[in-house]
């Protein structure tokens, strides 16, 4: 096939694969338009009767402090994001390009982590942060969110890749390890880093079960908490739920783009180099 | 200079976040619930609260915790007792029978919810026969509702429902309208059939009952014979031909109460809490709550979530915490804040009062009350229990076997359970 | 090299990963440490603990149930791993292929928007859209002329649909990982590829999968274990059922852990999942990774 017809090919399908995983999120952002009535109507309707409709809304933040809920969540997602991003990149140049003993067993070590069920260790994890006077507080909020397992496994396969010349190059220079580590290795990972960070920062902010079992104060809630305040034993708030769900994207798509635009600058310094 | 300012006001900061809500505020009993879905009956714990704080000077703070993972954060925070709440909502015969968290009642509140509430309900609390826990819920027992217009159009009374189980499923059978395919489009009984297994059980129960099966012994120490006696047997395959053989009910419907909202459903038994969510989110529907019919017994007001009130024997206020339960455990606190939220009051002398008797469940409420007690099953591996029995009566309604080798595995399943 | 040069090497080494080391061991060797060591223990009505060896191992390991669960999994496993890696490397070149940058930003956008919706309202909104009765699914098969299924309510659909969701879910996460990978591959290699007249199907097989080879490995890595551990979904929508159909290893854990308060047997699983796990994880560690430089 003829590279331009490829090419249009490949935009079409890119393009419509695109729209097909969008839909559950248009469904989500039209049911929130929807009164309960309409929800349930039959036939079905895809658009709601008022595309003004913003009483869902209104009662989410009036039911609960949900503004409350996005800034605790900005607060502790953000904090996770910026440690993890630090401190997994100072550990996955560490795994990538040093032999040290006990590395493999170390970076094993810390893979492993993510293969224990975290149910399994809540409530230990729950009674140490009691002992320690954390529990309703953000630091307790964020003590299993500080550092990821993920970043470390990432920035290693990230700076892996790295040229091992680059290094030796700079140590001959006579750079210091921590200067290497600044100015060789991180503007090479920047699109990594940026993924890590976006990634930390969305994780944490869609967490549920740890900040349901270590929050008690509706004011150190997060908005996990306050989505699932809509659902009881009964039955679903469908309405409400997906109001509840577009509003907690909302900042999360803003941190992506911006996320996006620094790993598209990345792309083009890396581009640059070599 | 400036540093040293910067970092006390880092100090000021960091502390400030750091330091527990409870610094400099009046003393406070923390509550905590996992029903979300009674804001104003959770409410009034602190607006009593606040007058119990006039005479005490303790207030009420009440924190809502989410029903889905409620469980794991009762345990980790009963077991770290600091953290824990200083009263809780939840069931006896978990936290107070297969777990020691629980407060024992000081005898004279004890008397006073013994004489006071009806007999179906007495042992809601206790563990034991010592009463640790106030039950807070009375009609979380099932109720059959009928859409009266379906009944209408079908040809059926809807001020002559049917009472026995025969009856019923005559008339389900009329209530059901079947499309080109042979599929219903209309089912004369909304079935709960997914979830938890646990959910499924509690939907099964009165048919059991209604049956005389029981899903334990009595003393609750043996399944075999009583899960899988000749009389569940027949329950479960009455259950399971609702779907398979006469079609009055589906499998494809995914919940009953959506389904009786929007008229699909003609019928449908669910516990007193319902006829507020018709009113609100299906305003159309004409329906009349009436007793569940019998078979060869009555099914009675049986539960099996049954949920108290508790105090945590590790609370520092144990003593505040019972003089708040004294001061609200009155015919009129319990009458105001059922009435609140719309729910059934728990004293026996308020199920005559005025707000009672005008609620649309009045008379199958008192129908069923004098009815025996069915049987009960506060046992601490309820859950688990509820589990193994469940899974066999979802295998029944999806044809995945037959009720006899089903109830035969879950009875030895639930014998395993109860001997661990 | 001189040995003072390597002890330099080791000791730069290990104080890089000191931090990430401090920090796991600290918040998480102990809680995992007493959970292990729970699995020795029973919970007797009463709330106290007796020790009873491997008794609770026998106990979980002959559980017919836990083995249902098991298998539940890894049919989960076998639906969503392989189709989400191959999903996210097809998309991740497609994009990469796109000239704008505008455009690429923003149909990569929307492949990651499921990633920024919480696992609890992405099962509810694919509930709903599941529904049979209700649901747009249905809908659409309707205009086809397909009769309505029953999706999370039918004993043999209800995995593959849960699968759907996962591989939704995770879909642009995968995808992210491998685009920002491609576009770090310096462009000499395609130039001097293209200079020696290969075509778009060699250059992919023989520069950008190798190429891609470290990034591959941990998604595939990634994959299994997230989906192994799925909770948040199968909690959310059918708890298991219908009669256990979709009953993981992890909910039949948090079920033994807080509904049925036999904490023993769940620490048990938790030990079962770990050692498969980093058995696996090794498999794929060894057999398909190679060392890769640019």
């Amino acid at each position: 096939m003829k590279p331009a017809r490829l090419g249009w090919l490949t935009a079409a399908l890119v393009a419509a694969g695109a729209l097909c995983v969008v839909f559950p999120l248009f469904w989500m952002a039209v049911t929130s338009l929807k009164t309960v009535p309409e929800i349930q109507r039959l036939p079905l309707h895809v658009f709601p009767d008022r595309w003004s409709n913003l009483d869902n809304y209104r009662e989410v933040f009036q039911r609960q402090p949900f503004g409350r809920f996005l800034l605790n969540s900005a607060l502790v997602a953000s904090v996770a994001a910026l440690s993890s991003a630090v401190v997994s990149s100072l550990a996955g140049y560490g795994f990538a390009k040093f032999r040290f003993p006990g590395h493999a067993v170390l970076f094993f070590g810390i893979i492993g982590i993510l293969m224990v069920p975290f149910q399994s260790v809540v409530v230990p994890l729950y009674l140490w942060i009691n002992r320690l006077g954390l529990l309703d507080t953000y630091p307790g909020i964020l003590a299993p969110d500080l550092v990821s397992v993920f970043g470390v496994f990432l920035m290693r396969q990230a700076i892996e890749v790295v040229p091992s010349d680059y290094v030796d190059a700079a140590r001959i220079d006579g750079a210091g390890e921590f200067g290497i580590f600044w100015r060789v290795i991180l503007p090479a990972v920047k699109p990594a880093i940026a993924t890590l960070v976006i990634v930390k920062f969305m994780w944490t902010w869609n967490e549920l079960f740890w900040p349901l079992v270590v929050v008690n104060s509706p004011t150190m809630k997060v908005v996990t908490l306050g989505l699932v305040s809509f659902t009881n034993m009964y039955f679903i708030e469908y309405n409400l739920v997906t109001a509840a769900a577009v509003v907690s994207v909302l900042p999360i798509l803003a941190v992506f783009l911006a996320g996006q635009k620094w790993i598209v600058r990345g792309v083009v310094m890396s581009g640059l180099k070599g | 200079m400036r540093g040293a300012w910067t970092i006390a006001m880092a100090a000021v900061v960091a502390v400030a976040l750091a330091a527990p809500s409870s610094w400099a505020q009046p003393k406070k009993l923390v509550f905590w619930t996992h029903w979300e879905q009674n804001p104003e009956f959770n409410k009034f714990y602190e607006t009593r609260g606040k007058d119990f704080a006039q005479k005490s000077g303790y207030e009420v703070q009440v924190v809502t915790v989410p029903y889905q993972g409620y469980e794991a954060k009762y345990l980790a925070a009963l077991m770290g007792k600091s953290g824990a709440p200083d009263i809780f909502m939840g069931m006896t015969h978990h936290w107070c029978g297969q777990y020691d968290f629980c407060d024992k009642m000081p005898a004279d509140l004890a008397k006073t919810w013994d004489e006071n509430l009806p007999k179906y309900i007495v042992n809601v609390g206790k563990w034991k026969g010592v009463r640790y826990g106030i039950p807070i819920e009375h009609g979380n027992f099932q109720q059959m509702y009928i859409d009266t217009d379906l009944f209408k159009k079908a040809g059926l009374d809807p001020d002559r429902p049917p009472k026995t189980l025969d009856a019923w499923l005559a008339a389900m059978k009329k209530l059901t309208v079947l499309d080109a395919k042979g599929e219903p489009s209309q089912v004369g009984f909304a079935l709960r059939h997914k979830g938890h297994p646990v959910g499924i059980t509690d939907k099964f129960l009165p048919f059991a009952h209604a049956f005389g099966a029981r899903m334990l012994s009595p003393n609750l120490e043996k399944a075999t014979t009583f899960a899988n006696s000749a009389e569940m047997v027949a329950a479960l395959q009455f259950y399971a031909d609702l779907v398979n053989k006469h079609k009055v009910a589906s499998i494809a419907f995914p919940t009953p109460e959506d389904a009786f909202g929007q008229k699909r459903a003609a019928t449908i038994f669910r516990e007193s809490w319902f006829f507020g969510w018709v009113k609100k989110n299906a305003p159309d529907v004409a329906f009349k709550v009436y007793a569940l019919p019998c078979g060869k017994a009555c099914p009675g007001a049986g539960n099996l979530f049954p949920w108290t009130n508790m105090v945590a024997k590790s609370s520092p206020s144990k003593q505040a915490a019972w003089d708040f339960m004294r001061f609200i455990s009155n015919a009129k606190d319990d009458l105001d804040q059922h009435q609140a939220q719309g729910i059934l009051p728990v004293w026996t002398a308020n199920l005559e009062s005025a707000y009672v008797k005008s609620r649309p469940d009045y008379q199958s409420t008192q129908e069923m009350l004098k009815q025996p007690v069915p049987p009960e099953y506060y046992h601490p591996k309820s859950n688990e229990l509820a589990t193994a029995f469940g899974e066999a009566v979802v295998a029944a309604l999806y044809g995945k076997g037959q009720p006899q080798p089903l109830l035969d595995e879950a009875a030895a399943k639930m014998d395993r359970i109860l001997k661990d | 090299m001189p040995p003072a040069y390597l002890k330099r090497q080791r000791r730069a080494g290990l104080l890089f990963v000191l931090p990430a080391v401090i920090y796991f061991g600290g918040v998480f060797l102990v809680p995992l440490l007493e959970s292990v060591i729970g699995s020795f223990y029973r919970t007797v009505p009463g709330g106290a603990t007796q020790f009873v060896g491997t008794r609770l191992y026998v106990k979980v390991l002959t559980d017919p149930t836990f083995w249902q669960a098991v298998g539940n999994t890894v049919s989960l496993l076998v639906m969503s791993v392989p189709v989400t890696v191959v999903l996210a490397l097809a998309v991740a070149l497609g994009l990469h292929r796109l000239r704008s940058l505008k455009a690429r930003s923003a149909w990569a956008a929307m492949y990651f928007l499921p990633f920024s919706v919480s696992l609890v309202a992405a099962a509810l909104v694919w509930q709903w859209i599941y529904d049979p009765v209700y649901g747009v699914l249905n809908h659409v098969l309707a205009a086809l002329g397909v009769p309505p299924l029953k999706w999370l309510q039918s004993l043999d659909l209800v995995r593959p649909s849960l699968a759907l969701v996962n591989v939704w879910a995770r879909l642009g996460f995968d995808t992210m990982i491998f685009l920002a990978a491609l576009q770090a591959i310096p462009a000499e290699y395609y130039e001097a590829a293209a200079i020696d007249g290969a075509g778009a199907w060699p250059a992919l097989r023989r520069i950008t999968l190798p190429l891609l080879n470290p990034q591959i490995v941990m998604v595939a890595i990634l994959e299994l274990i997230f989906n192994f551990k799925v909770f948040d979904t199968v909690y959310a929508t059918t708890q298991g059922g219908p009669a256990g159909a979709s009953q993981t290893v992890i909910m039949l854990l948090y079920d033994t852990a807080f509904k049925y308060f036999r904490l023993g047997d769940a620490s048990v699983m938790a030990v079962f999942v770990f050692v498969a796990l980093l058995l696996v994880t090794l498999l794929q560690w060894r057999l398909f990774r190679r060392q890769v430089e640019y």
